[in-house]
């Protein structure tokens, strides 16, 4: 059995305040902490989980700056096997089709079970990365993955619709899996790991590294101009609800939500 | 003083020096958690001596009931650290990497970040927004070097004992400098929560970047800090006290005024971190009884008997799976039946826990809990 899983370097944007950069297309993560991508850590997980029952090796890919390798780190530390990191600041990453191309890059020419990735990215949200990199790569796929069992040449899944509803698949090998979060519980990698890990071979590669031409990947490639970023102005829509008692005051409140047809 | 750094090949019952246990069952009899939780301590010292046995004792729900108060410790006659063996329990099931999600998160976040709250290191003096922060650079030679922690860095509740200390060492002259964003988790709660490898790593980084800095002496504002500092950074360059010790100093020298006064019975809760492991007991009284109009109570359980709110041990992230009252309930309830209207304390950890007791209790119209620096804020004046 031998899996990739792709994993992205995301900024955790939860708390902090954003700000756009001068240029209006990128934003200014100065003052976020980054982190694996959330649902990129369950397919790390599920990618270790498949390798203890089943055998075989794990690669980890990621696109990404050097300060991703921490990332990189912990997952080997989990019990992936070797990693290789994209950088190469041609690629154009807010076009999803062009990652995916990348990856397929790195993967092709290789020989492969299956590859695993999160089914969204936190910072972008696209969630094509997984799909179109099985379509670059001419294999089968299945999207929010919630199960997953591998079977002789197959592996069967579980994908969640809407309103609870599963959907089981069964997929010809190789494949690609993106892996809904919450499918099991991402493991800790304690430091003496992560130290342990640090000998697992993690190799750095560019464009020209794995054979693709940049006009393939490069904004020039892509169907898509990533036009500007912007944080919507906050309408004030508040009303203070005046009244001189609480009797006054629950009685306007309900006749507004009456009015708004909103009971 | 023995740390807990072990070399690999030494076996449990040497590491905790389990030999020398008597079983006279002092530490199970001082222990507060058992109160609420199966802890049985001087068991776990037993049982421990069978290394075969290890691998089961790790899987027991009670080694994360401990809070690391250290009365087992303090109580023991032989000399001996019970608690050591559940953090060496603890760690087993880290180095398994099958740990609860919450721990996972907050020991990652140390590792990325140097805090376990999952914030930005770039966000962490962001507190000190709109006040006039002297700022330590280690080629200035500075007195005290203060160490915010974390807790207090971040949390918008606890933040308010770093502010009101900046503006009373402004007021009172004092030469310090606080640390810029480059201050990191003194990993006090990394290590009672077992991570072993972290906890060496942590050392290791804090002392290269705190023996930097000229300064006489570092000055924590958390007893966990402190005592972290003092047990485990055998190769520190200056000394560490408590911010309570420095401001008792300061009155000493006259160095300190208030206008106001507070007319309240207040009570002192002694921090486990502070008192039983600290042994500053004096320095927090001192200070409180220089608020005008205050009138100083005692729990019955005061100084080293003090009873622990369970905030230490690693437990803001691991909940006692207990529907028995929680030691910090009990806490408050003594302090209500003593007519305590203020209860004081000296640790952001006992502030969380004991601040959500009295609103669990529903005490809220009769008594406060409130921080030191939080009380001295409020009575005006020069400082
Ligand atoms: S107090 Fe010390 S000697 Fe007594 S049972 Fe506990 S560990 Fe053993
Ligand atoms: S440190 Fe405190 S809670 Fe932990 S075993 Fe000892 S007495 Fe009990």
């Amino acid at each position: 059995m031998k899996t990739f899983v792709c994993i992205k370097y995301v900024p955790d944007t939860s708390e902090a305040v954003v700000k756009i950069n001068a240029g209006g297309t990128a934003v200014d993560s100065s003052r976020f902490s980054f982190d694996i991508n959330d649902a990129d850590n369950y397919a790390v997980e599920e990618a270790v989980l498949i390798k203890e029952k089943c055998g075989g090796t794990v690669t980890v890919l990621s696109i990404g700056p050097k300060e991703s390798e921490v990332m990189i780190r912990m997952a080997l530390a989990k019990g992936c096997d070797d990693a290789i990191r994209i950088e190469d600041e041609r690629i154009a990453l807010y076009d999803p089709l062009m990652v995916a191309k990348t990856l397929a890059g790195a993967i092709k020419g290789q020989e492969f079970d299956l590859v695993l990735t999160g089914c969204m990215a936190s910072d972008d949200g696209q969630m094509a990365t997984g799909v179109a990199l099985a379509e670059y790569l001419g294999v089968p796929h299945a999207a929010m993955v919630k199960k997953v069992e591998m079977l002789d040449g197959k592996v069967k899944v579980q994908r969640e619709l809407e309103g609870g509803l599963m959907e089981v698949l069964e997929l010809e090998l190789p494949a690609v899996l993106t892996i809904q979060t919450g499918i099991n519980e991402p493991r800790y990698a304690p430091i003496r790991g992560i130290r342990a890990a640090q000998k697992k071979e993690l190799k750095l590669v560019n464009l020209d590294d794995l054979g693709l031409a940049a006009s393939e990947v490069d904004s020039s490639a892509s169907k898509i101009v990533l036009e500007k970023l912007y944080i919507p102005e906050v309408a004030s829509t508040a009303e203070v609800i005046e009244g001189s008692d609480a009797d006054e005051k629950a009685e306007k409140l309900a006749s507004i939500l009456v009015k708004g047809g909103l009971v | 003083m023995r740390g807990m750094m072990m070399s690999e090949n030494q076996t449990f019952t040497e590491k905790f020096d389990l030999l020398g246990c008597i079983q006279c069952g002092r530490c199970t009899g001082g222990c507060p958690v058992t109160a609420r939780s199966n802890l049985n301590i001087r068991r776990f010292v037993y049982d421990a001596y069978h290394e075969e046995a290890l691998e089961e004792l790790a899987r027991l729900a009670e080694i994360w009931d401990c809070t690391a108060c250290h009365t087992c410790a303090v109580r023991c006659p032989k000399g001996l650290k019970p608690l050591e063996v559940l953090i060496g329990l603890r760690t087993m099931v880290i180095e398994s990497g099958k740990t609860q999600p919450t721990v996972r998160d907050a020991l990652e976040s140390v590792f990325r970040e140097g805090n376990p709250w999952e914030k930005a290191r770039a966000t962490r003096c962001d507190w000190m927004e709109g006040l006039e922060v002297k700022i330590a650079q280690p080629d200035t030679a500075v007195e005290n070097l203060f160490f915010v922690c974390c807790t207090i860095a971040y949390d918008p509740r606890v933040q308010v004992i770093a502010k009101n200390l900046v503006r009373l060492l402004n007021a009172a002259g004092v030469d310090y400098g606080f640390i810029d964003d480059g201050e990191s988790c003194c990993g006090s709660e990394v290590y009672t929560l077992g991570e072993d490898g972290l906890f060496e790593m942590i050392v290791e980084d804090n002392t290269e970047f705190l023996n930097e800095f000229q300064a006489a002496r570092i000055v924590t504002l958390s007893p966990h800090c402190f005592t972290t500092y003092n047990r485990h950074y055998p190769d520190l360059n200056k000394p560490v006290i408590h911010y309570t010790q420095l401001l008792a100093e300061l009155l000493d020298q006259g160095r300190l005024t208030w206008e106001g006064g507070l007319e309240k019975k207040i009570v002192f809760h002694d921090p486990c971190y502070l008192g039983k492991q600290g042994g500053i007991y004096d320095e927090p009284r001192r200070v409180l009884q220089e608020i005008k109009g205050a009138k100083l109570l005692e729990f019955g359980r005061a100084r080293e008997r003090s009873l622990c709110c369970e905030g230490g041990g690693g437990k803001m992230w691991v909940e006692t799976e207990s529907k028995k009252e929680r030691l910090a309930e009990t806490r408050i309830k003594d302090a209500k039946a003593l007519g305590a209207e203020i209860v004081a304390v000296a640790c952001p950890f006992c502030l969380l826990t004991l601040e959500d007791a009295v609103k669990s209790l529903g005490f809220e119209e009769e008594m406060r809990v409130a921080e030191i620096m939080e009380l001295l804020g409020e009575l005006g004046g020069g400082n």
